[in-house]
Protein backbone atom coordinates (compact mmCIF):
# COMPACT_ATOMS: atom_id res chain seq x y z
CA UNK A 1 0.00 0.00 0.00
CA UNK A 2 2.51 2.59 1.18
CA UNK A 3 6.18 1.89 0.79
CA UNK A 4 9.15 4.07 1.65
CA UNK A 5 12.58 3.15 0.37
CA UNK A 6 15.57 4.77 1.97
CA UNK A 7 13.90 8.14 2.31
CA UNK A 8 16.08 10.96 3.62
CA UNK A 9 15.30 14.63 3.94
CA UNK A 10 16.82 17.63 5.71
CA UNK A 11 14.52 20.52 6.36
CA UNK A 12 15.23 23.42 8.70
CA UNK A 13 16.38 21.89 11.98
CA UNK A 14 14.64 18.57 11.26
CA UNK A 15 15.81 15.52 9.42
CA UNK A 16 14.80 12.01 8.45
CA UNK A 17 17.37 9.39 7.58
CA UNK A 18 17.11 6.26 5.43
CA UNK A 19 13.53 5.57 6.37
CA UNK A 20 12.29 2.15 5.27
CA UNK A 21 8.63 1.57 5.91
CA UNK A 22 5.78 -0.51 4.56
CA UNK A 23 2.19 -0.02 5.63
CA UNK A 24 -0.46 -2.52 4.56
CA UNK A 25 -3.95 -1.69 3.35
CA UNK A 26 -6.32 -0.97 6.25
CA UNK A 27 -3.44 -1.06 8.68
CA UNK A 28 -3.27 1.49 11.48
CA UNK A 29 0.38 2.30 11.93
CA UNK A 30 1.51 4.44 14.86
CA UNK A 31 4.82 6.21 14.65
CA UNK A 32 6.12 6.88 18.14
CA UNK A 33 8.95 9.20 18.98
CA UNK A 34 10.02 12.14 21.10
CA UNK A 35 9.48 15.65 19.76
CA UNK A 36 12.11 16.68 17.26
CA UNK A 37 12.59 13.12 16.02
CA UNK A 38 11.37 14.05 12.54
CA UNK A 39 7.90 12.48 12.74
CA UNK A 40 6.07 15.49 11.29
CA UNK A 41 8.68 15.90 8.57
CA UNK A 42 8.16 12.26 7.61
CA UNK A 43 4.39 12.74 7.38
CA UNK A 44 4.82 15.91 5.33
CA UNK A 45 7.19 14.10 3.02
CA UNK A 46 4.69 11.28 2.50
CA UNK A 47 2.00 13.90 1.87
CA UNK A 48 4.15 15.53 -0.79
CA UNK A 49 4.70 18.81 0.99
CA UNK A 50 8.42 18.07 0.82
CA UNK A 51 10.32 16.15 -1.83
CA UNK A 52 12.85 13.74 -0.33
CA UNK A 53 16.55 14.47 -0.81
CA UNK A 54 16.93 10.79 -1.65
CA UNK A 55 14.84 7.61 -1.65
CA UNK A 56 11.51 6.68 -3.22
CA UNK A 57 7.91 6.70 -2.01
CA UNK A 58 5.29 4.35 -3.48
CA UNK A 59 1.54 4.42 -2.96
CA UNK A 60 -0.35 1.44 -4.36
CA UNK A 61 2.72 0.50 -6.31
CA UNK A 62 2.97 3.86 -8.04
CA UNK A 63 6.11 5.93 -7.54
CA UNK A 64 4.77 9.20 -6.13
CA UNK A 65 8.15 10.63 -5.08
CA UNK A 66 7.93 13.50 -7.55
CA UNK A 67 4.16 13.96 -7.52
CA UNK A 68 2.62 17.07 -5.95
CA UNK A 69 0.32 16.56 -2.93
CA UNK A 70 -2.86 16.99 -4.99
CA UNK A 71 -2.02 13.94 -7.08
CA UNK A 72 -1.11 11.54 -4.28
CA UNK A 73 -4.51 10.76 -2.79
CA UNK A 74 -3.25 11.30 0.72
CA UNK A 75 -5.32 12.76 3.55
CA UNK A 76 -3.33 14.97 5.90
CA UNK A 77 -4.45 16.16 9.32
CA UNK A 78 -1.86 18.46 10.88
CA UNK A 79 -1.51 18.83 14.61
CA UNK A 80 -3.44 22.11 14.69
CA UNK A 81 -6.08 20.62 12.33
CA UNK A 82 -5.68 23.60 9.96
CA UNK A 83 -9.40 24.11 9.39
CA UNK A 84 -10.07 26.84 6.85
CA UNK A 85 -11.12 29.76 9.08
CA UNK A 86 -13.03 31.62 6.36
CA UNK A 87 -15.30 28.67 5.61
CA UNK A 88 -18.09 27.03 7.54
CA UNK A 89 -17.79 23.45 8.76
CA UNK A 90 -19.85 22.37 5.75
CA UNK A 91 -17.59 24.21 3.31
CA UNK A 92 -14.53 22.76 5.03
CA UNK A 93 -15.74 19.19 4.62
CA UNK A 94 -16.95 19.85 1.08
CA UNK A 95 -13.66 21.45 -0.02
CA UNK A 96 -12.06 18.35 -1.51
CA UNK A 97 -15.31 17.30 -3.18
CA UNK A 98 -15.92 20.71 -4.73
CA UNK A 99 -12.35 20.92 -6.01
CA UNK A 100 -12.93 17.69 -7.89
CA UNK A 101 -16.28 18.99 -9.07
CA UNK A 102 -18.10 15.96 -7.69
CA UNK A 103 -21.87 16.09 -7.84
CA UNK A 104 -24.03 15.29 -4.82
CA UNK A 105 -21.34 16.51 -2.47
CA UNK A 106 -24.08 17.87 -0.25
CA UNK A 107 -25.26 14.37 0.56
CA UNK A 108 -21.74 13.03 1.15
CA UNK A 109 -20.90 15.87 3.53
CA UNK A 110 -24.08 15.39 5.56
CA UNK A 111 -23.62 11.65 5.77
CA UNK A 112 -20.02 11.96 6.98
CA UNK A 113 -20.95 14.67 9.44
CA UNK A 114 -23.63 12.45 10.87
CA UNK A 115 -21.30 9.51 11.43
CA UNK A 116 -18.74 11.78 13.07
CA UNK A 117 -21.41 13.48 15.19
CA UNK A 118 -20.92 16.98 13.85
CA UNK A 119 -24.06 17.30 11.72
CA UNK A 120 -25.41 20.00 14.05
CA UNK A 121 -22.30 22.17 13.48
CA UNK A 122 -22.33 22.39 9.68
CA UNK A 123 -23.19 26.11 9.55
CA UNK A 124 -20.62 27.13 12.18
CA UNK A 125 -17.18 28.66 11.64
CA UNK A 126 -14.21 26.62 12.95
CA UNK A 127 -13.21 29.27 15.52
CA UNK A 128 -16.45 28.72 17.42
CA UNK A 129 -15.83 24.98 17.88
CA UNK A 130 -14.22 23.11 20.77
CA UNK A 131 -10.96 21.25 20.22
CA UNK A 132 -12.72 17.89 19.98
CA UNK A 133 -15.23 19.24 17.48
CA UNK A 134 -12.47 20.77 15.38
CA UNK A 135 -10.71 17.44 15.29
CA UNK A 136 -13.83 15.68 14.03
CA UNK A 137 -14.24 18.29 11.30
CA UNK A 138 -10.63 17.79 10.26
CA UNK A 139 -11.16 14.02 10.06
CA UNK A 140 -14.40 14.47 8.12
CA UNK A 141 -12.72 16.86 5.69
CA UNK A 142 -9.88 14.43 5.06
CA UNK A 143 -12.16 11.38 4.71
CA UNK A 144 -14.54 13.18 2.35
CA UNK A 145 -11.80 13.26 -0.27
CA UNK A 146 -11.53 9.45 0.02
CA UNK A 147 -7.78 9.30 0.53
CA UNK A 148 -5.83 6.10 0.06
CA UNK A 149 -4.05 6.76 3.30
CA UNK A 150 -4.72 9.07 6.23
CA UNK A 151 -1.83 10.89 7.87
CA UNK A 152 -2.54 12.08 11.40
CA UNK A 153 -0.06 14.31 13.21
CA UNK A 154 -0.53 14.16 16.99
CA UNK A 155 -4.31 14.15 16.52
CA UNK A 156 -5.12 14.04 20.23
CA UNK A 157 -2.39 16.19 21.72
CA UNK A 158 -4.42 19.41 21.85
CA UNK A 159 -7.32 17.83 23.70
CA UNK A 160 -7.89 17.47 27.42
CA UNK A 161 -7.63 14.05 28.99
CA UNK A 162 -11.29 13.05 29.14
CA UNK A 163 -12.06 14.07 25.57
CA UNK A 164 -8.90 12.36 24.43
CA UNK A 165 -9.88 8.93 25.78
CA UNK A 166 -13.34 9.30 24.30
CA UNK A 167 -11.98 10.26 20.89
CA UNK A 168 -9.44 7.44 20.90
CA UNK A 169 -12.36 5.09 21.52
CA UNK A 170 -14.31 6.68 18.66
CA UNK A 171 -11.32 6.54 16.37
CA UNK A 172 -11.37 2.75 16.73
CA UNK A 173 -15.03 2.78 15.74
CA UNK A 174 -14.48 5.09 12.73
CA UNK A 175 -11.68 2.85 11.62
CA UNK A 176 -14.05 -0.09 11.43
CA UNK A 177 -16.71 2.06 9.83
CA UNK A 178 -14.51 3.56 7.09
CA UNK A 179 -11.74 0.96 6.90
CA UNK A 180 -9.03 3.52 6.25
CA UNK A 181 -5.28 3.03 6.20
CA UNK A 182 -3.54 5.39 8.59
CA UNK A 183 -0.21 6.59 9.84
CA UNK A 184 -0.62 8.23 13.18
CA UNK A 185 2.24 10.17 14.73
CA UNK A 186 2.40 10.60 18.47
CA UNK A 187 4.58 10.50 21.55
CA UNK A 188 1.81 8.94 23.65
CA UNK A 189 2.15 5.25 24.53
CA UNK A 190 -1.53 5.19 25.38
CA UNK A 191 -2.52 6.11 21.82
CA UNK A 192 -0.04 3.62 20.40
CA UNK A 193 -1.40 0.79 22.53
CA UNK A 194 -5.07 1.52 22.00
CA UNK A 195 -4.95 2.09 18.25
CA UNK A 196 -1.94 0.56 16.57
CA UNK A 197 -1.78 -2.64 14.58
CA UNK A 198 1.94 -2.02 14.44
CA UNK A 199 4.15 0.69 15.81
CA UNK A 200 7.42 2.18 14.69
CA UNK A 201 9.85 3.93 17.01
CA UNK A 202 11.46 7.01 15.51
CA UNK A 203 14.58 8.45 17.09
CA UNK A 204 16.70 11.21 15.62
CA UNK A 205 15.30 10.88 12.11
CA UNK A 206 15.45 7.10 11.88
CA UNK A 207 12.83 4.43 12.38
CA UNK A 208 14.80 2.19 14.71
CA UNK A 209 12.27 -0.50 15.51
CA UNK A 210 8.99 -1.71 14.00
CA UNK A 211 6.62 -4.33 15.35
CA UNK A 212 3.41 -5.11 17.18
CA UNK A 213 3.01 -2.79 20.18
CA UNK A 214 3.63 -5.50 22.76
CA UNK A 215 6.64 -6.89 20.93
CA UNK A 216 8.28 -3.52 20.80
CA UNK A 217 7.46 -2.50 24.35
CA UNK A 218 8.69 -5.76 25.80
CA UNK A 219 11.72 -6.17 23.58
CA UNK A 220 13.25 -2.79 22.92
CA UNK A 221 16.13 -2.87 20.49
CA UNK A 222 19.04 -0.95 21.92
CA UNK A 223 19.53 1.47 24.75
CA UNK A 224 17.92 4.49 23.06
CA UNK A 225 14.67 2.70 22.32
CA UNK A 226 14.60 1.23 25.83
CA UNK A 227 15.16 4.64 27.38
CA UNK A 228 12.44 6.19 25.21
CA UNK A 229 10.00 3.43 26.20
CA UNK A 230 10.54 4.11 29.89
CA UNK A 231 13.30 1.71 30.87
CA UNK A 232 14.90 4.30 33.11
CA UNK A 233 17.45 2.01 34.70
CA UNK A 234 20.06 0.88 32.22
CA UNK A 235 23.33 -0.59 33.44
CA UNK A 236 26.45 -2.13 32.01
CA UNK A 237 26.70 -5.62 33.45
CA UNK A 238 28.67 -8.84 33.20
CA UNK A 239 27.19 -12.23 32.71
CA UNK A 240 28.74 -15.63 33.32
CA UNK A 241 25.98 -17.63 31.73
CA UNK A 242 22.86 -17.21 33.81
CA UNK A 243 24.00 -14.81 36.53
CA UNK A 244 24.18 -11.16 35.62
CA UNK A 245 26.08 -8.81 37.89
CA UNK A 246 26.26 -5.05 38.15
CA UNK A 247 27.28 -3.28 41.32
CA UNK A 248 26.05 -5.37 44.21
CA UNK A 249 23.14 -6.64 42.22
CA UNK A 250 22.84 -10.17 40.95
CA UNK A 251 20.07 -11.20 38.62
CA UNK A 252 19.29 -14.57 37.18
CA UNK A 253 18.67 -14.78 33.49
CA UNK A 254 16.70 -17.55 31.81
CA UNK A 255 18.72 -17.23 28.65
CA UNK A 256 22.41 -17.97 28.55
CA UNK A 257 24.64 -15.00 27.80
CA UNK A 258 28.30 -14.44 28.43
CA UNK A 259 30.42 -11.34 28.85
CA UNK A 260 29.35 -7.73 28.73
CA UNK A 261 25.64 -7.04 28.56
CA UNK A 262 23.27 -4.14 29.14
CA UNK A 263 20.44 -4.55 31.58
CA UNK A 264 17.30 -2.43 31.29
CA UNK A 265 14.82 -2.24 34.14
CA UNK A 266 11.54 -0.36 34.20
CA UNK A 267 10.99 1.70 37.37
CA UNK A 268 7.71 -0.14 38.01
CA UNK A 269 9.68 -3.42 38.10
CA UNK A 270 11.75 -2.13 41.00
CA UNK A 271 9.82 -3.12 44.12
CA UNK A 272 10.62 -1.52 47.44
CA UNK A 273 9.57 -2.66 50.87
CA UNK A 274 10.54 -2.01 54.49
CA UNK A 275 10.23 -5.67 55.42
CA UNK A 276 11.70 -7.87 52.71
CA UNK A 277 13.60 -7.92 49.45
CA UNK A 278 16.84 -9.06 47.83
CA UNK A 279 19.03 -5.99 48.22
CA UNK A 280 19.32 -3.11 50.63
CA UNK A 281 19.28 0.47 49.44
CA UNK A 282 18.95 3.98 50.76
CA UNK A 283 16.08 6.26 49.72
CA UNK A 284 17.65 9.35 48.17
CA UNK A 285 14.57 11.23 47.06
CA UNK A 286 10.85 10.79 46.63
CA UNK A 287 8.99 12.62 43.89
CA UNK A 288 5.25 12.59 44.37
CA UNK A 289 3.43 12.38 41.01
CA UNK A 290 -0.05 12.07 42.51
CA UNK A 291 -1.28 8.48 42.53
CA UNK A 292 2.25 7.25 41.94
CA UNK A 293 5.61 8.32 43.27
CA UNK A 294 9.06 8.05 41.79
CA UNK A 295 11.79 7.06 44.19
CA UNK A 296 15.50 7.38 43.61
CA UNK A 297 17.44 4.69 45.47
CA UNK A 298 21.10 4.45 46.24
CA UNK A 299 22.20 0.85 46.08
CA UNK A 300 25.75 1.10 47.34
CA UNK A 301 26.64 3.80 44.82
CA UNK A 302 24.29 2.53 42.11
CA UNK A 303 21.36 4.84 41.33
CA UNK A 304 18.11 2.97 40.80
CA UNK A 305 14.71 4.48 40.05
CA UNK A 306 11.54 2.90 41.28
CA UNK A 307 7.90 3.72 40.65
CA UNK A 308 5.26 2.78 43.17
CA UNK A 309 1.79 3.78 44.25
CA UNK A 310 1.92 6.72 46.62
CA UNK A 311 -0.36 4.99 49.13
CA UNK A 312 2.30 2.34 49.72
CA UNK A 313 4.86 4.99 50.64
CA UNK A 314 2.42 6.51 53.10
CA UNK A 315 1.38 3.14 54.59
CA UNK A 316 4.94 1.95 55.07
CA UNK A 317 6.12 5.38 56.17
CA UNK A 318 9.01 5.50 53.70
CA UNK A 319 11.05 8.72 53.96
CA UNK A 320 14.23 10.20 52.53
CA UNK A 321 17.31 8.57 54.04
CA UNK A 322 15.45 5.41 55.05
CA UNK A 323 16.96 2.04 54.42
CA UNK A 324 14.66 -0.19 52.36
CA UNK A 325 14.69 -3.60 50.72
CA UNK A 326 14.62 -3.79 46.96
CA UNK A 327 13.61 -6.58 44.59
CA UNK A 328 13.80 -6.50 40.85
CA UNK A 329 10.77 -8.12 39.30
CA UNK A 330 11.73 -7.98 35.68
CA UNK A 331 14.47 -6.83 33.33
CA UNK A 332 15.54 -6.92 29.73
CA UNK A 333 18.92 -7.62 28.27
CA UNK A 334 19.74 -5.25 25.45
CA UNK B 1 -4.63 57.56 37.99
CA UNK B 2 -1.01 58.22 38.80
CA UNK B 3 0.79 61.33 37.76
CA UNK B 4 2.91 59.30 35.32
CA UNK B 5 -0.31 58.34 33.50
CA UNK B 6 -1.12 62.02 33.07
CA UNK B 7 2.34 62.61 31.66
CA UNK B 8 1.82 59.91 29.03
CA UNK B 9 -1.64 61.18 28.17
CA UNK B 10 -0.36 64.73 27.85
CA UNK B 11 2.62 63.81 25.69
CA UNK B 12 0.61 61.34 23.67
CA UNK B 13 -2.11 63.88 22.91
CA UNK B 14 0.27 66.35 21.35
CA UNK B 15 0.62 64.66 17.99
CA UNK B 16 -3.06 63.75 17.79
CA UNK B 17 -4.00 67.39 18.31
CA UNK B 18 -1.30 68.49 15.94
CA UNK B 19 -2.78 66.32 13.17
CA UNK B 20 -6.39 67.27 13.79
CA UNK B 21 -5.83 70.99 14.29
CA UNK B 22 -4.86 72.07 10.74
CA UNK B 23 -7.59 69.89 9.24
CA UNK B 24 -10.21 71.34 11.58
CA UNK B 25 -9.04 74.93 11.17
CA UNK B 26 -8.92 74.70 7.37
CA UNK B 27 -12.38 73.18 7.12
CA UNK B 28 -13.87 75.55 9.70
CA UNK B 29 -12.52 78.65 7.96
CA UNK B 30 -13.92 77.37 4.68
CA UNK B 31 -17.37 77.02 6.22
CA UNK B 32 -17.30 80.77 6.89
CA UNK B 33 -16.27 81.31 3.28
CA UNK B 34 -18.82 79.12 1.55
CA UNK B 35 -19.03 81.28 -1.55
CA UNK B 36 -15.45 80.42 -2.51
CA UNK B 37 -16.17 76.74 -2.01
CA UNK B 38 -19.25 76.93 -4.25
CA UNK B 39 -17.25 78.82 -6.81
CA UNK B 40 -14.58 76.17 -6.79
CA UNK B 41 -17.22 73.48 -7.25
CA UNK B 42 -18.35 75.24 -10.41
CA UNK B 43 -14.81 75.80 -11.65
CA UNK B 44 -14.27 73.31 -14.45
CA UNK B 45 -10.52 73.33 -13.98
CA UNK B 46 -10.99 72.27 -10.36
CA UNK B 47 -13.46 69.51 -11.20
CA UNK B 48 -11.32 68.15 -13.97
CA UNK B 49 -8.24 68.18 -11.75
CA UNK B 50 -10.11 66.31 -9.01
CA UNK B 51 -11.29 63.76 -11.56
CA UNK B 52 -7.74 63.33 -12.86
CA UNK B 53 -6.46 62.74 -9.35
CA UNK B 54 -9.12 60.14 -8.62
CA UNK B 55 -8.75 58.10 -11.80
CA UNK B 56 -4.95 58.11 -11.74
CA UNK B 57 -4.87 57.12 -8.05
CA UNK B 58 -7.39 54.36 -8.69
CA UNK B 59 -5.43 53.09 -11.67
CA UNK B 60 -2.26 53.14 -9.58
CA UNK B 61 -3.97 51.12 -6.89
CA UNK B 62 -5.11 48.44 -9.33
CA UNK B 63 -1.72 48.20 -11.00
CA UNK B 64 -0.06 47.84 -7.61
CA UNK B 65 -2.50 45.03 -6.79
CA UNK B 66 -1.96 43.14 -10.03
CA UNK B 67 1.81 43.17 -9.70
CA UNK B 68 2.21 43.62 -5.96
CA UNK B 69 0.11 40.72 -4.67
CA UNK B 70 2.06 38.01 -6.53
CA UNK B 71 5.31 39.64 -5.43
CA UNK B 72 4.09 39.76 -1.83
CA UNK B 73 3.19 36.07 -2.04
CA UNK B 74 6.62 35.13 -3.36
CA UNK B 75 8.32 37.18 -0.65
CA UNK B 76 6.20 35.49 2.01
CA UNK B 77 6.43 31.90 0.82
CA UNK B 78 9.58 31.36 -1.19
CA UNK B 79 13.18 31.30 -0.10
CA UNK B 80 15.57 32.22 -2.85
CA UNK B 81 18.98 33.77 -3.30
CA UNK B 82 18.81 37.54 -3.22
CA UNK B 83 15.46 37.62 -1.47
CA UNK B 84 16.65 40.25 0.98
CA UNK B 85 17.89 42.32 -1.94
CA UNK B 86 14.46 42.16 -3.58
CA UNK B 87 12.88 43.10 -0.27
CA UNK B 88 15.27 46.04 -0.03
CA UNK B 89 14.44 47.20 -3.56
CA UNK B 90 10.74 47.19 -2.69
CA UNK B 91 11.41 49.59 0.17
CA UNK B 92 13.77 51.90 -1.74
CA UNK B 93 11.09 54.33 -3.03
CA UNK B 94 10.26 55.25 0.57
CA UNK B 95 13.69 56.76 1.11
CA UNK B 96 14.19 58.60 -2.20
CA UNK B 97 13.07 62.25 -2.28
CA UNK B 98 10.06 62.48 -4.55
CA UNK B 99 11.42 65.22 -6.76
CA UNK B 100 14.37 62.91 -7.41
CA UNK B 101 11.93 60.14 -8.33
CA UNK B 102 10.45 62.50 -10.94
CA UNK B 103 13.86 63.30 -12.36
CA UNK B 104 14.82 59.61 -12.53
CA UNK B 105 11.60 58.63 -14.27
CA UNK B 106 11.96 61.43 -16.76
CA UNK B 107 15.57 60.53 -17.54
CA UNK B 108 14.61 56.88 -18.01
CA UNK B 109 11.34 57.10 -19.92
CA UNK B 110 11.62 60.68 -21.27
CA UNK B 111 8.86 61.72 -23.62
CA UNK B 112 6.84 58.54 -23.16
CA UNK B 113 5.63 59.76 -19.79
CA UNK B 114 6.01 63.52 -20.20
CA UNK B 115 2.80 65.39 -19.48
CA UNK B 116 0.34 62.56 -19.90
CA UNK B 117 -1.75 60.22 -17.75
CA UNK B 118 0.88 57.53 -18.01
CA UNK B 119 3.35 59.96 -16.49
CA UNK B 120 1.11 60.71 -13.52
CA UNK B 121 0.49 57.01 -12.91
CA UNK B 122 4.19 56.16 -13.30
CA UNK B 123 5.10 58.73 -10.67
CA UNK B 124 2.34 57.58 -8.34
CA UNK B 125 3.16 53.89 -8.75
CA UNK B 126 6.83 54.38 -8.02
CA UNK B 127 6.24 56.07 -4.70
CA UNK B 128 3.24 54.06 -3.49
CA UNK B 129 3.49 50.43 -4.66
CA UNK B 130 5.58 49.36 -1.62
CA UNK B 131 2.54 49.66 0.63
CA UNK B 132 0.57 47.06 -1.32
CA UNK B 133 3.55 44.73 -1.70
CA UNK B 134 4.48 44.82 1.97
CA UNK B 135 0.94 44.45 3.26
CA UNK B 136 0.31 41.56 0.89
CA UNK B 137 3.51 39.91 2.10
CA UNK B 138 2.53 40.38 5.76
CA UNK B 139 -0.96 39.09 5.01
CA UNK B 140 0.38 35.91 3.43
CA UNK B 141 2.98 35.48 6.18
CA UNK B 142 0.22 35.52 8.78
CA UNK B 143 -1.51 32.52 7.18
CA UNK B 144 -0.71 29.13 8.69
CA UNK B 145 1.08 27.26 5.91
CA UNK B 146 -0.66 24.08 7.00
CA UNK B 147 -3.89 25.50 5.57
CA UNK B 148 -2.28 25.57 2.14
CA UNK B 149 -0.74 22.14 2.63
CA UNK B 150 -4.06 20.60 3.59
CA UNK B 151 -5.81 22.22 0.62
CA UNK B 152 -3.19 20.68 -1.64
CA UNK B 153 -3.69 17.18 -0.20
CA UNK B 154 -7.43 17.63 -0.73
CA UNK B 155 -6.79 17.96 -4.43
CA UNK B 156 -6.31 21.68 -5.01
CA UNK B 157 -3.48 22.73 -7.32
CA UNK B 158 -1.07 25.46 -6.25
CA UNK B 159 -3.04 28.08 -8.13
CA UNK B 160 -6.40 26.86 -6.87
CA UNK B 161 -5.05 26.86 -3.32
CA UNK B 162 -3.89 30.43 -3.79
CA UNK B 163 -7.31 31.61 -4.92
CA UNK B 164 -9.44 29.58 -2.48
CA UNK B 165 -7.29 29.76 0.67
CA UNK B 166 -4.37 32.19 0.63
CA UNK B 167 -5.93 35.12 -1.18
CA UNK B 168 -9.23 35.27 0.73
CA UNK B 169 -7.40 35.03 4.06
CA UNK B 170 -4.84 37.70 3.15
CA UNK B 171 -7.45 39.98 1.61
CA UNK B 172 -7.99 42.32 4.58
CA UNK B 173 -4.27 42.94 4.79
CA UNK B 174 -3.96 43.35 1.02
CA UNK B 175 -6.86 45.80 0.92
CA UNK B 176 -5.46 47.93 3.71
CA UNK B 177 -2.19 48.07 1.79
CA UNK B 178 -4.11 49.06 -1.33
CA UNK B 179 -5.80 51.87 0.60
CA UNK B 180 -2.42 53.15 1.67
CA UNK B 181 -1.23 52.97 -1.93
CA UNK B 182 -4.31 54.88 -3.07
CA UNK B 183 -3.88 57.52 -0.37
CA UNK B 184 -0.18 57.86 -1.04
CA UNK B 185 -0.80 58.15 -4.78
CA UNK B 186 -3.40 60.82 -4.24
CA UNK B 187 -1.05 62.88 -2.10
CA UNK B 188 1.94 62.64 -4.43
CA UNK B 189 3.17 66.00 -5.68
CA UNK B 190 6.96 66.09 -6.07
CA UNK B 191 7.39 63.46 -8.76
CA UNK B 192 4.24 64.46 -10.67
CA UNK B 193 5.33 68.07 -10.69
CA UNK B 194 8.40 67.10 -12.68
CA UNK B 195 6.99 64.34 -14.88
CA UNK B 196 3.47 65.51 -15.67
CA UNK B 197 2.44 69.03 -14.80
CA UNK B 198 -0.38 68.36 -17.22
CA UNK B 199 -2.96 66.79 -17.29
CA UNK B 200 -3.58 68.81 -14.19
CA UNK B 201 -4.22 66.89 -10.96
CA UNK B 202 -5.87 68.48 -7.95
CA UNK B 203 -2.78 68.35 -5.79
CA UNK B 204 -0.85 70.29 -8.47
CA UNK B 205 -3.73 72.70 -8.99
CA UNK B 206 -3.70 73.62 -5.29
CA UNK B 207 -0.09 74.69 -5.69
CA UNK B 208 -0.79 76.58 -8.86
CA UNK B 209 -3.73 78.48 -7.38
CA UNK B 210 -1.69 79.26 -4.29
CA UNK B 211 1.17 80.67 -6.34
CA UNK B 212 -1.02 82.61 -8.75
CA UNK B 213 -3.98 83.72 -6.62
CA UNK B 214 -2.95 83.17 -3.01
CA UNK B 215 -4.09 81.22 0.00
CA UNK B 216 -7.80 82.04 -0.13
CA UNK B 217 -8.11 80.80 -3.70
CA UNK B 218 -6.28 77.53 -3.08
CA UNK B 219 -8.10 76.72 0.14
CA UNK B 220 -11.35 75.37 -1.37
CA UNK B 221 -9.44 72.83 -3.47
CA UNK B 222 -7.46 71.87 -0.42
CA UNK B 223 -10.67 71.37 1.53
CA UNK B 224 -12.18 69.26 -1.25
CA UNK B 225 -9.07 67.11 -1.37
CA UNK B 226 -9.15 66.67 2.41
CA UNK B 227 -12.80 65.65 2.35
CA UNK B 228 -12.42 63.22 -0.53
CA UNK B 229 -9.30 61.66 1.00
CA UNK B 230 -10.91 61.27 4.39
CA UNK B 231 -14.14 59.88 2.95
CA UNK B 232 -12.38 57.23 0.89
CA UNK B 233 -10.00 56.43 3.71
CA UNK B 234 -12.80 55.96 6.24
CA UNK B 235 -14.97 53.97 3.82
CA UNK B 236 -12.23 51.56 2.83
CA UNK B 237 -11.00 51.17 6.41
CA UNK B 238 -14.55 50.36 7.38
CA UNK B 239 -14.79 47.63 4.76
CA UNK B 240 -11.47 46.12 5.74
CA UNK B 241 -12.29 46.35 9.43
CA UNK B 242 -15.57 44.54 8.96
CA UNK B 243 -13.97 41.78 6.89
CA UNK B 244 -11.31 41.28 9.54
CA UNK B 245 -13.96 41.20 12.20
CA UNK B 246 -16.07 38.71 10.28
CA UNK B 247 -13.13 36.34 10.01
CA UNK B 248 -12.02 36.56 13.60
Amino acid sequence: MLKLENVSKDWKEFRIRDVELEVERKEYFVLLGPSGAGKTLLLETIAGIHTPDSGRIYIDGIDVTELPPERRGVGYIPQNYALFPHMTVFENIAFGLKIRKLKNFDETVRELAKILGIDHLLHRKPKTLSGGEQQRVAIARALAAQPKILLLDEPFSNLDVQIRSKLIEEMRRWRKEFGFTAIHVTHSFEEAFSLADRIGIMLDGRIVQIGKPNEVFLNPKGEDVARFLGYENIFEARSDGTTIRFGDVELTSRVHVFGRVKVAIRPEDVIISKSNGNFEAEVESIENLGFTSKITLNLNGLKLRALTVTSKIIEEGIKNGDSVFVSIKGFKLL
Amino acid sequence: MRSSDYLFIFLGSFLVVYIILPIAVTITLQIFDLSMLLKALQDERVLEALWNTLITSTATMFISLIFGVPLGYVLARKDFKGKSIVQGIVDVPIVIPHSVVGIMLLITFSSAILDNYLGIISAMLFVSASFTINSARDGFLAIDENLEHVARTLGASKLKTFFTISLPLALPSILSGAIMTFARAMSEVGAILIVAYYPKTAQILVMEYFENYGLRASRPIAVLLILISLAIFVALRGIVGRRRHAQA
